[in-house]
């Protein structure tokens, strides 16, 4: 999993982007909410001017806003809003939404027939199926349930008898959004455990017996026998019973030496993890040992992506371009290496041992010795004197998390040039707790790639359990915004309308970056394929996207501005609605074994907070507004 | 139910209701003064446009009408007249291209008032997955209301409508007839002071046509207003103190129901234990008085009494088929149970 840069803020760097308040996401919230009072304003007194007069309609707006403040929100009562979520619960009950839980049963039935658990990762590959098809049938079944029950009601006159009594608006509104997040929470609970369950089934395995183990000096080396494509080495020291595998797709066993001299050996343990992780600052020195901003670019690491954290500025043009953190690489051999600070090591967090995680990408340009792989070594390095510890040698394991530990006590040079053993807090770590792990490749002409997320300490562990729960947070809130959008369009529009537009709002936010993407190359004159006009255009006279447009003159402007006015307003909306794609992105961390940041969470239900209030404010005028008989 | 009276009426005011003790209260209905006033339209006007704003139908023209408190008011009109739309505006469902509505001197489109009003919707527009109890419980919580208050008028309100029986069978199994109780049921929820009751007798059986102009009645007497629109005219005439005729949407008519009833020039005599021979003497005496004798017969039953007194014997005594009924004997089964009731009105 590569993060980008806004993954690591913290929830209020988010919130208010110190020194760049034009990205903060309060500064989007604001002007979002203030857009919809203003123009809402704006049409209502359009429409009620049409309706009443100039003079009049004015007076019906404000007539209008006086009521929302002064009778309708203070009047909101909790008993209605109650009865009314419980009308709505019962209403999808009865429409049988609760066979949706049949049908994700039968998927994960189906599932375990095609999910490869021989492959190399099963615990990604099984935990990205499971909470990727629950948040994709969570969203189709929010767009559902949402969009069609206040159209149904008005147009089976049910409303009558509902808004001839003392009901709000706001308690309309509020009564469905709630009675439908209801419906969508006792659908995702049972979902979830499924889900669990299903992934630690899917995962388990034994090993019956072991096929070699001799005893050396004592100590017993062997191997397991070969089941679901892998087998386990392992040792039991002297005097012991029991011994541990290595690691083999994220996991390893227990073996326990019976009296008898046989094997047997434990369930699989540490393929579901939740590891927490501490990142640390990175800087690249290139060849002669200079400071660099970024790594060697090896190529074909350059991908769209990445402009939606810039927020507003981005829009109005302000920041400009893709952030994307790339994998920097560092050249074997030379004085080249990236430099990793950490800050707050302690004894208190690190007592037994310096626990390390690599991801790390090596990038050959020659095919070296292909067995043995790329080495790497890892240097820890007090940033604040010259002590430096003795670097420690690994080979590069690609494609996984790889799980190491650095001692606390290491041979190597102190602040005085001695050579000695260094204690790491007393000799290593700097007085305001800094510590420096350089990374290095030791093949000369072999590169070894990495980003910020690519090199963290641990110092703690959560649960799987805890993990997957925050993950389905994560998708219990994706659908508490669609259904808040689903009930905001079904205020004005019918049925199926409202339902197209809410999952036009669901596309458009999940196509987000490729707008702002086609956007940023039309604003800085790259030729792309240009807007939807312009591709067309290319599609039909068979052109390649790189090309310069090959239309004349008048015709050629007019598809460039058409298509510029599209892309335009696409970017519009698009930065105007919530970021879809982030808040499934979530399941990426639980498949890759890391804890969800809490950060990233309360960013999610803050978002999310929002929107209801938004698509709440805007239900509760059309609502208000609209003639519930005609 | 006119024809039947055993007392000898003094007036052809008799010909409005059903007996002397339903007319006591209209008197006092009549002495309302304008502060009483519970709806009131003000040059109401609705024109039902298109999308596009183009004019569709102007449904109210300039409607002027009072509803004052305590009496039962009836708009009557043919289908497309503005009936349901004058109530719908009332009601604040639909807004008004012109003029104004107030109810209890606010304006119709204030949810606040709607804390006094019960309505009874031209069909009753419930949810048919929710049973009886359900309902009203649901309708309850919609005023605020305890929970202890929701259970006590959940009994009263279903022992009135008569579904004791029914109530934990979901609406959708209900007859049409059912769902109207359930539905009046659900507008008297808050005991309102002003009921509005679009069509009420569409779809009930005859018992049920009777008991629900009993208890049209009955409100009244409780004090309430009530608004209703039909286009049976014979309930209209029945329980309405008042009446405004709608047509295209114009208010053709509006009076107290006596008084744009009354015949002034006849005079209708009710009698029973007359022989022949006195039949001819007063028509004798009738012609001294240079009085026209239009008709002297034997009244028939209505179709609705005769109906309601054989229901009436077959629930006193199931199984026995009524044979020997003569309309006269129907006739003052009926009156016996007419008093009854209208005594228990009071």
């Amino acid at each position: 999993m590569n993060l980008q840069p806004d993954d690591f803020w913290t929830f209020s760097e988010w919130l208010l982007r110190p020194g760049f308040f034009l990205e903060s996401a309060l500064l989007q919230g604001i002007v979002l909410i203030v857009l919809a009072i203003v123009l809402g304003l704006i049409v209502a007194y359009v429409i009620s001017s049409a309706r009443y007069g100039p003079g009049e309609g004015f007076f019906a707006v404000a007539r209008a806003v006086r009521d929302f403040l002064t009778v309708d929100l203070p009047g909101t009562s909790p008993t209605r809003i109650f009865a009314l979520s419980r009308l709505a619960f019962k209403e999808a009950i009865r429409r049988r939404v609760l066979f949706v839980i049949g049908l994700f049963v039968v998927i994960l039935l189906l599932a375990g027939w095609f999910l490869n658990p021989e492959s190399d990762d099963p615990a990604r590959l099984y935990i990205s199926f499971v909470l990727t098809a629950t948040n994709y049938l969570m969203l189709a079944l929010a767009l559902f349930i949402s969009a069609f029950s206040l159209p149904q009601d008005i147009e089976n006159r049910t409303i009558y008898t509902i808004v001839t009594k003392p009901v709000r608006a706001t308690e309309i509104v509020l009564g469905r959004m709630l009675g439908f997040v209801a419906v969508g929470t006792v659908m995702l609970v049972p979902m979830g455990l499924a889900s669990y369950i299903f992934v630690k089934r899917g995962l388990d395995h034994s090993h019956l017996e072991v096929v070699e183990a001799e005893e050396i000096d004592g100590r017993i080396v062997g191997k397991t026998d070969y089941v679901r494509k892998h087998f386990h080495t392992f040792t039991i020291e002297k005097g012991e019973t029991q011994g541990l595998t290595n690691f083999v797709r994220g996991h390893r066993h227990v073996v326990t030496r019976n009296d008898d001299g046989s094997f047997s050996i434990g369930k699989p343990t540490g393929q579901l993890r939740a590891r927490i992780p501490d990142y640390g600052e990175i800087q690249f020195y290139d060849r002669n040992g200079e400071p660099k901003e970024a790594g060697i670019d090896v190529g074909a690491e350059r991908l769209s992506d990445g402009y939606g954290s810039a927020g507003i500025s981005r829009l109005i043009g302000v920041a400009k371009g893709a952030r994307k953190l790339e994998h920097g690489y560092v050249e074997g051999g030379t004085l080249g290496m990236a430099e990793f600070t950490f800050d707050n090591v302690t004894a208190d967090r690190f007592p037994n041992e310096l626990p390390i995680n690599l991801s790390i990408r090596a990038y050959r340009s020659f095919k070296g010795d292909i067995e043995s792989g790329i080495r790497g070594s890892l240097t820890m390095k007090n940033p604040g004197s010259s002590a430096q510890a003795d670097p420690i040698e690994f080979t590069v394991e690609e494609y996984q998390i790889d799980e190491k530990a650095l001692p606390l006590v290491r041979s190597g040079t102190d602040a005085n040039g001695e050579t000695r053993d260094l204690n790491v807090f007393e000799d290593l770590v700097s007085e305001d707790g800094k510590l420096q792990i350089l990374l290095k490749c030791e093949d000369s002409s072999q590169y070894l790639g990495v980003t910020k997320s690519g090199l963290y300490l641990r110092p703690a562990e959560s649960t799987f359990e805890w993990n997957l729960a925050k993950a389905y947070i994560s998708i219990w809130l994706q659908m508490t915004m669609i259904i808040a959008f689903g009930v905001m369009f079904s205020t004005f529009l019918s049925g199926p309308v409202a339902m197209v537009a809410t999952a036009v709002c669901v596309l458009l936010g999940f196509s987000a970056e490729s707008i702002y993407d086609t956007r940023h190359f039309i604003d800085s004159n790259i030729e792309r394929g240009g807007g939807p006009i312009e591709s067309l255009v290319r599609l039909v006279k068979q052109d390649a996207m790189t090309t310069q447009l090959d239309v004349e003159g008048v015709a050629n402007q007019l598809i460039k501005s058409t298509d510029a006015i599209i892309i335009y307003s696409m970017d519009a909306i698009a930065t105007a609605l919530p970021n879809l794609p982030r808040m499934v992105s979530t399941a990426e961390y639980a498949a890759g074994g890391i804890d969800i940041f809490s950060a990233i969470l309360a960013r999610h239900c803050v978002a999310t907070f929002g929107y209801c209030l938004l698509a709440f404010l805007i239900s509760y005028f059309f609502l208000k507004s609209r003639e519930i008989a005609a | 139910m006119d024809n039947n009276s055993t007392a000898v009426a003094d007036s052809a005011d008799e010909n409005t209701s059903g007996s002397g003790s339903q007319a006591a209260p209209i008197a006092t209905g009549s002495s309302t003064t304008a502060s009483d006033v519970v709806i009131e339209t003000r040059n109401l006007s609705k024109i039902y446009k298109d999308f596009w704003g183009r004019k569709k139908v102007h449904a109210l023209k300039s409607l002027d009408i009072e509803v004052r408190k305590g009496e039962i008011f009836g708009l009557l009109g043919p289908n497309g007249s503005g009936k349901s739309t004058t109530i719908k505006l009332i009601l604040g469902l639909l807004f008004p291209t012109s003029g104004r509505v107030l109810v209890f001197d606010k304006d119709a489109t204030e949810t606040k008032k709607n804390e006094q009003i019960g309505y009874l919707p031209e069909e009753s527009y419930l949810y048919q997955f929710l049973n009886a109890e359900e309902t009203l419980d649901f309708y309850g919580r919609l005023f605020d209301m305890s929970g202890r208050q929701r259970k006590q008028r959940i009994e009263e309100l279903l022992t009135l409508v008569g579904l004791q029986g029914a109530r934990h069978r979901q609406l959708r199994e209900y007859s049409k007839g059912m769902r109207r109780r359930v539905g009046l049921a659900q507008a008297l929820i808050n005991d309102p002071d002003l009921i509005l009751l679009d069509e009420p007798t569409t779809g009930l059986d005859p018992i049920g046509i009777r008991e629900m102009k009993d208890l049209i009645l009955a409100l009244r007497e409780q004090g309430k207003t009530v608004l209703l629109c039909s286009h049976q005219l014979g309930d209209v005439q029945d329980v309405c103190d008042r009446v405004a005729i709608l047509h295209q949407g114009e208010l053709k008519e509006l009076g107290r129901v006596s008084d744009l009833l009354k015949v002034q020039d006849v005079t209708e005599v009710h009698v029973t234990g007359l022989t022949d021979e006195a039949k001819k003497e007063i028509a004798e005496v009738i012609a001294k008085h240079g009085g026209d004798l239009k008709s002297m017969d034997n009244p028939t039953a209505t179709m609705e009494d005769l109906f309601l007194n054989i229901v009436r014997e077959s629930e006193a005594r199931p199984g026995a088929r009524r044979v020997t009924a003569t309309a006269d004997a129907a006739s003052e089964s009926d009156n016996a149970a007419d008093g009854s009731k209208s005594g228990s009105d009071e």
